[in-house]
């Protein structure tokens, strides 16, 4: 969002401020926030969460 | 905002204010937070600071207390006893009124201030947020950093 449309919500009344918060609570609840791909493990499973024993190199033997 | 009030005219409370994020919303941008806090200046210089009191009032006018919250209409309030840098916050905080009824709410030096002692990510965004959206004196800000010893992070 542009800065200047942000600086004119800051000048908002606080009551239409405090409404608003109203509404984005809302609206998470109904969104609820879900972590953006790209900052999620590669893997599907993380080392704990895997189900199969982990093993970075084959063992010996 | 009501009930505070009263708290203060029972005498349960010398003085509230409005304080965390619904405070920082009164000089930013609206922004979607899970509970209201506010802080309080003690009657009771005990251990509980009045808590027990407190509570039972609340509770009386239908407020329900879940964990460390109050819910009033579905919404989490946390009261929190004010002491040295949040004490000086809700005695010198501004007058506003919301809807009608008179209330209190953090300056925004305090909220800058408060956010740079407690110094969490979070706190460290709203710091960044007030620069760029509040209106802050800059003297009084220093000098509340100054009293308390505290300096602003590097952003």
């Amino acid at each position: 969002m542009k800065t200047e449309m942000r600086r004119a919500l800051a000048r908002e009344s606080y009551e239409e401020k405090i409404r608003k918060v109203g509404q984005l609570i809302a609206l998470t609840r109904v969104f609820p926030h879900r972590t953006p791909a790209r900052s999620r493990p590669s893997s599907p499973l993380t080392l704990s969460e895997s189900p199969i024993p982990y093993r970075t190199k084959k063992p010996k033997g | 905002m009501r009930a505070a009030n009263g708290l203060v005219k029972a005498g349960l409370i010398q003085d509230y204010a409005i304080g965390g994020a619904l405070a920082a919303i009164h000089y930013v941008e609206p922004f979607a937070t899970y509970d209201a806090d506010i802080f309080f200046i003690p009657a009771d210089r005990g251990r509980t600071a009045g808590m027990p009191a407190i509570y039972a009032r609340l509770m009386s006018l239908g407020w329900q207390a879940d964990g460390e919250h109050l819910m009033v209409k579905g919404f989490p309030v946390q009261f929190l006893a004010a002491q040295g840098l949040t004490e000086e916050a809700v005695r010198e905080a501004r007058n506003i009124r919301f809807e009608g009824i008179p209330a209190k709410v953090f300056r925004a030096e305090h909220i800058v201030t408060i956010a740079a002692d407690v110094g969490r990510k979070k706190d460290l965004a709203r710091i960044e947020q007030m620069l760029q959206q509040a209106e802050i004196d800059p003297n009084r800000l220093q000098a509340i950093l100054d009293r308390h010893k505290l300096k602003l992070p590097k952003l």
